[in-house]
């Protein structure tokens, strides 16, 4: 798996109830697809799925050992959940800062 | 309890137009990469009241919810449940204030939080789980606070 192409959004990474669940579940231990997909009830290719875009978000980092591919959190996942949340904010809040500077108070618009 | 996400930043307008212009205004500047639709020409909508809906209506007429609204103390306060793209009961929680600074400018303090309603599902494995629980995930998502 290649890690972090691009980041993720809250809708793509944190913003779903079963990545977050994964994440959870990964805090633990590290897991195969299959021992996560065991857990929850969801199919092996959507476990794939959210663990890819895990990935890209930098949360989620996989090894192989033996013939397992085990994932765990990124050690550098903290800092990447952080710089995530606060890239998403920061960009809403300079489009919105830019907005709202350059309009009238819509109720005094003449 | 997972620490909610945490920024502030300072926009050079009274809150009462900050406050129209995030809740009126949306589809003026939310970017479009955050929306559901991902489709250009997609408008945001708050209904202005408790109870009301966030949703994004698409050009094709389309439209999904986002969340709805807890508080609505204009032009103070902002309130909603935010669920884009998930259960609406995995929803997480947003508060926007508008807060005014002497310059008659407005610092728009936001906070993200919410991140351990997992539902159900999860609630489960989260009791046979409660050491990652409680060890790295609450250090993880504190991370994420900005001071």
């Amino acid at each position: 798996m290649k890690a972090k192409a691009h980041r993720g959004d809250p809708f793509d990474a944190l913003g779903n109830s079963y990545r977050r669940a994964i994440v959870e579940l990964l805090a633990d231990q590290p897991h195969s697809v299959q021992e996560i997909a065991d857990r929850m009830p969801i199919s092996r290719p959507a476990v794939s799925r959210h663990l890819r875009l895990l990935n890209r978000a930098g949360l989620v980092t996989d090894q192989q050992v033996g013939t397992r591919r085990l994932y765990r959190l990124d050690e550098q996942g903290a800092e990447a959940a952080r710089k995530y949340l606060a890239q998403v904010w920061g960009h809403v809040g300079t489009r919105f800062r830019l907005f709202a500077e350059n309009t009238r108070p819509l109720t005094q618009r003449r | 309890m997972i620490e909610p996400f945490r920024t502030s930043f300072d926009v050079a307008c009274a809150p009462d137009h900050a406050f129209a212009a995030w809740t009126q205004k949306a589809s003026s500047w939310w970017p479009v990469e955050h929306t559901a639709s991902h489709e250009a020409g997609t408008k945001i909508l708050f209904e202005p009241r408790v109870g009301g809906r966030i949703f994004e209506r698409t050009p094709g007429g389309l439209e999904i919810e986002w969340g709805e609204v807890v508080e609505w103390d204009p032009p103070r306060r902002l309130r909603y449940l935010w669920h884009i793209a998930t259960d609406p009961e995995h929803a997480t929680d947003v508060e926007i204030v508008f807060r005014e600074l002497p310059d008659s400018s407005t610092r728009i303090e936001i906070e993200h939080g919410g991140w351990e309603r997992l539902g159900e599902i999860a609630q489960s494995w989260r009791e046979a789980n409660r050491a990652g629980w409680d060890g790295v995930l609450p250090s993880y998502m504190s991370a994420c606070r900005v001071s």
